[in-house]
């Protein structure tokens, strides 16, 4: 059971994934703008949809990987701001939240055109506008009061749309007329990379499928092969449109059409062919406008969260819990971008162009994003799906250079208008959001290449009074292993509850109690200048929650207190700390500390844990700066050179696994037929003493037992020492 | 089928509203395994991130007053788009037999079972069978035969259920069966169970139409008055 509260549900499945995106897409874009397309491109405007559909799939490769990776609300705007900060996260939240709105604007102009257009008395802009407002009202409506489980009838709806397209396609080839194919590119390429710029418009929506991440079901598979596969098909289906308006209808008169596919439709269907066209057209623009609605408050919502927006747009309606601040604001304001139609003759391709602008811009951050994500290599971020090389970084830096050749070829009002937008977003940063934004970007991480390897000691912390200790010595085990990686802490408190339930209230001095403590850890590694981080769990089985902890951070140690009162077979005295030791997939060391460090002595016996024990004697000694001594005892057995000498060897060997230069450690090899009164004699001068876990309770009535037992009464420290198990690198000097 | 090792019933409860009716049903399920499932319905305009910041603490103090005193539930707490979508997750999460849709009852006196057809029968009778085990509730097996259908068949099965109620040690004296030809089974039900204090039901795959227009069960468990427990259909 999730332990952080309510769960989220994931309801969308490849199916819900795919109608969720093309539904978006095929919206207003391919029933409006073919005319326009038209008249600047002739028939190669169906390449220009081609060139679109080609930059909108880089898009979704990107967004493929970042929306796996990290499967949180707001789509691009996240990513961004996670990515390079928050100014630029300002910068696309403003541009994704105004484009939305020219989009939205849009598509409503589009509705009105569909609606006044086939009506004979109907007639003059200002129709058109009063019905483009009055179905944004109507979807303001709908939205602010809510709706819920309503899928089934969009989806019954967006089908019949694409159906009518398919069949318009499908019957329209038979009827092209190849002369009306000729010129192909009366503008050019030029001009095909204008019109690029118009109908990338059309493409919008792919990005939901990111948007929703964390409601979709197996995600590192359906993201990316919905966000895939709709791009490519809704591609497919625009250039196959386009080359059927233009072949069908000289691209001249297509121009000059508002309803250019009904026109199409109309000439070999008749009047039916019109009317399910017409149709069609104005369900695409409710669902489109619908959907960009949504997506702004989902983007909204997601700045807000960052400190990037203001949460007073984030407060859901008390009744009907729509984020109705939100929807109402993106409304109003898209309302007026509608009623500049009046004044504006070309507004339709000026809002369509605007929020192509808005978004190539977005988009060509978010490329940017993708590599500074796998750059910096964030530990949150951990996609399950990754663009295999070559796509790797070909698709992020096609990404970013076609974005800028489309938008280089875009009207000069329209970059106007949109750099507008971005110093709108960069003064936002400067004086509402700079000073609000916890959190920076990955920037500088970035630059820095991917972070060198870790090495990471836990050390589950209970005791004010003992925690400096532990943590002293962990931190000293920890740097000994620079080489191996930056040294890190890890300080886990653990409150013991009854029911593990996610709804179960910590007493408050409990919870308080804990955090003081992890803050006075904190606060002790500073002064160390260590690394170190605090992890506070709740748990009924402490033992387990430790292991957890452990298995996640991938730990390379684990140092665990100890109050030493071994019984006498060794066996140690919490069953939470047995748990640790027995099971924690690295190297442990129990220690029971009661004074300074000094010389530690390593007991080394035969056995699995030789290496350890070395290895932990020689990190123990750098508290102190002192040269450890690894110690074997040994009962003579007739031969005392013989056996002096494989003792020694056995030293060497147990040294020379744990990767010690010869200079850096002592041996002592005592050969006593007594070994437990051999060891007690040696052990005298020495502060501390590591000794191997499983040494000590072999049987009870083995020496080394019986001299941690009596160890346990004096004032020496006491480390019990076990090896992970794994085999230990070979030193390789 | 051997009967159910321990039967674990599903109860849903909007925990969106200050007040959720009817639990108290919860208590008559004991000795039972009970989940409860607190899901909070989010609307399709909202970020369900949204509504969790905002709500989260709100729905846990609610989900914990219905939990008290209450020791043997486990309690899920859910921010969803989708509610159906939602409890079968969670029903096939932990396992679940049955579905509870809650009503107001006082107690599990008289159990009513409708039975359409083989489908899913022989879950029907070991969940009920489980269900009035522990107690002394009375069976009324249910079938309406519809207008072009042979009544035989229908006393068939319900004799056929009957018989396996007897199996799995339910008195034949608490079992007993009503047929009907009204021909209007979804009514009947709904007239019928009313005067039931539970209506078990049995879950089926709803077709394309259901899901359009919305199931026949779903239409049934709305109007029903009394708590209605689905068994879930899981082969």
């Amino acid at each position: 059971m999730s332990v952080d509260g309510g769960e989220l549900e994931r309801t969308l499945g490849f199916f819900e994934a795919m109608t969720l995106g093309g539904g978006t897409m095929i919206g207003a874009g391919i029933f409006i703008l073919p005319g326009i397309a038209a008249r600047n491109a002739g028939p190669a405007s169906s390449i220009s949809y081609a060139i679109a559909g080609f930059v909108a799939l880089l898009a979704a490769l990107s967004l493929s990987e970042l929306a796996t990776g990290m499967p949180i609300a707001g789509g691009s705007y996240h990513y961004v701001n996670r990515a390079l900060g928050s100014l630029f996260g300002s910068v696309v939240g403003w541009g994704m939240w105004s484009g939305l709105m020219f989009a939205s604007a849009f598509y409503m102009v589009g509705f009105g055109q569909y609606v006044v257009e086939p009506v004979p008395f109907l007639d003059g802009r200002g129709y058109i506008i009063l019905l483009g407002l009055t179905g944004l009202a109507l979807l303001t409506g709908v939205n602010y009061y809510g709706t819920e489980e309503s899928s089934s009838l969009q989806n019954v709806m967006i089908s019949a749309e694409t159906l009518v397209i398919i069949v318009f396609v499908v019957l329209g080839v038979f009827f092209i007329v190849p002369t009306n194919l000729e010129p192909f590119a009366p503008s050019g390429a030029e001009g095909v990379m204008a019109t690029t710029g118009i109908v990338f418009i059309s493409f919008l929506g792919f990005e939901i499928i990111a948007t929703v991440a964390g409601e979709i079901k197996n995600p590192s598979k359906i993201i990316p092969l919905s966000m895939i596969l709709s791009v490519v098909l809704v591609t497919i289906l625009y250039v196959l449109v386009m080359l059927v308006s233009t072949g069908v209808i000289p691209y001249d008169r297509l121009g000059d059409s508002p309803i250019p596919v009904a026109d199409v439709a109309t000439s070999y269907m008749g009047p039916i062919g019109a009317v399910s066209i017409v149709f069609a057209a104005i369900i695409a623009a409710i669902s489109s406008s619908n959907s960009s609605v949504l997506a702004a408050s989902r983007v909204i919502y997601a700045m807000g969260r960052d400190g990037v927006a203001s949460e007073w747009l984030n407060v859901s309606h008390p009744r009907f819990y729509t984020p109705h601040r939100a929807i109402l604001t993106t409304s109003a304001l898209t309302a007026a971008l509608i009623l500049v139609g009046l004044r504006v003759d070309a507004i339709v391709s000026l809002l369509a162009e605007a929020a192509s602008f808005s978004f190539l811009v977005a988009y060509s951050l978010v490329h940017v994003s993708l590599v500074v994500f796998r750059r910096a290599d964030p530990d949150e971020y951990d996609p399950s799906f990754s663009l295999p090389s070559p796509l790797y970084p070909a698709v992020p830096i096609l990404g970013v250079v076609l974005s800028v050749v489309v938008v280089s070829q875009m009207a000069p009002v329209i970059v106007t208008i949109g750099t507008g937008i971005i110093v709108v977003g960069v003064v936002w940063y400067a004086v509402y959001a700079r000073s609000r934004v916890v959190g920076e970007g990955l920037l500088r991480e970035a630059l820095r290449g991917p972070p060198t390897e870790v090495y990471r000691v836990v050390v589950p912390v209970a005791n004010p009074e003992t925690q400096h200790g532990l943590l002293r010595l962990a931190a000293a085990s920890a740097r000994a292993n620079a080489d191996a990686g930056e040294p890190e802490l890890v300080a886990v408190n653990v409150v013991h509850v009854e029911h593990e339930s996610p709804l179960q209230n910590v007493e408050a001095e409990r919870a308080d109690h804990q955090r003081e403590l992890l803050e006075n850890a904190q606060a002790f590694a500073d002064e160390m200048d260590v690394t170190l981080r605090t992890r506070a769990l709740n748990a009924s089985d402490a033992g387990a929650a430790l292991l957890d902890v452990i298995e996640e951070e991938a730990a390379d140690e684990v140092l665990l207190g100890w109050r030493a009162e071994a019984s006498q077979d060794g066996g140690v005295a919490s069953p939470t700390v047995a748990t640790v030791l027995e099971n924690a997939p690295c190297d442990v060391a129990l220690v029971a500390l009661r004074g300074g460090v000094g010389t530690p002595v390593g007991l080394v016996t035969p056995g699995r844990d030789a290496t350890s024990v070395a290895r932990r004697v020689a990190e123990f000694a750098t508290v102190d700066g002192t040269v450890p001594t690894l110690l074997a005892v040994v009962p003579a057995d007739g031969d005392e050179a013989v056996a002096r000498r494989r003792a020694a060897d056995r030293l060497a060997e147990a040294a020379a696994a744990a990767g010690l230069d010869p200079d850096e450690y002592n041996t002592e090899v005592v050969v006593d037929d007594d070994v437990e009164a051999g060891i007690r004699a040696a052990l005298g001068e020495y502060q501390t003493v590591c000794v191997s876990r499983s040494a000590a309770s072999e049987s009870s009535d083995n020496p080394v037992a019986h001299v941690v037992a009596a160890l346990t009464g004096t004032s020496k420290n006491v480390a019990l020492v076990r090896g992970s198990g794994r085999p230990t690198p070979q030193s390789v000097d | 089928m051997p009967p159910i090792d321990e039967l674990t019933i599903l109860v849903p409860v909007d925990i969106s509203v200050a007040d959720p009716p009817g639990l108290d049903i919860i208590d008559h399920l004991e000795p039972l395994e009970v989940v409860l499932l607190g899901y909070f319905p989010v609307p399709d305009q909202a970020e369900p991130a949204l509504i969790k910041d905002e709500y989260e603490d709100e729905a846990e103090s609610r989900l914990v007053a219905i939990a008290e005193g209450r020791p043997d539930l486990t309690e899920v707490l859910v921010f969803t788009h989708d509610r159906e979508a939602t409890i079968d997750r969670v029903a096939d999460q932990y396992g679940c037999d049955a579905v509870l849709a809650p009503g107001a009852v006082t107690d599990i006196g008289r159990v009513l079972v409708p039975i359409r057809g083989d489908v899913n029968l022989d879950r029907i009778i070991s969940v009920t069978a489980r269900l009035i085990e522990a107690s002394d509730a009375t069976v009324t097996l249910f079938h309406s035969v519809s207008a072009d259908a042979d009544e035989s068949y229908g006393e068939f099965l319900l004799r056929g259920a009957t018989e396996r109620l007897e199996e799995f040690g339910i008195d034949e004296d608490r079992v007993d069966w009503e047929l009907s030809e009204g021909g209007n089974p979804s009514q009947e039900i709904i007239d019928l169970g009313n005067e039931f204090d539970i209506v078990v039901l049995g879950e089926s795959e709803p077709s394309l139409v259901d899901r359009i227009i919305g199931d026949v069960l779903s239409r049934i468990v709305d109007d029903l008055e009394s708590p209605a427990l689905i068994v879930r259909d899981t082969e």
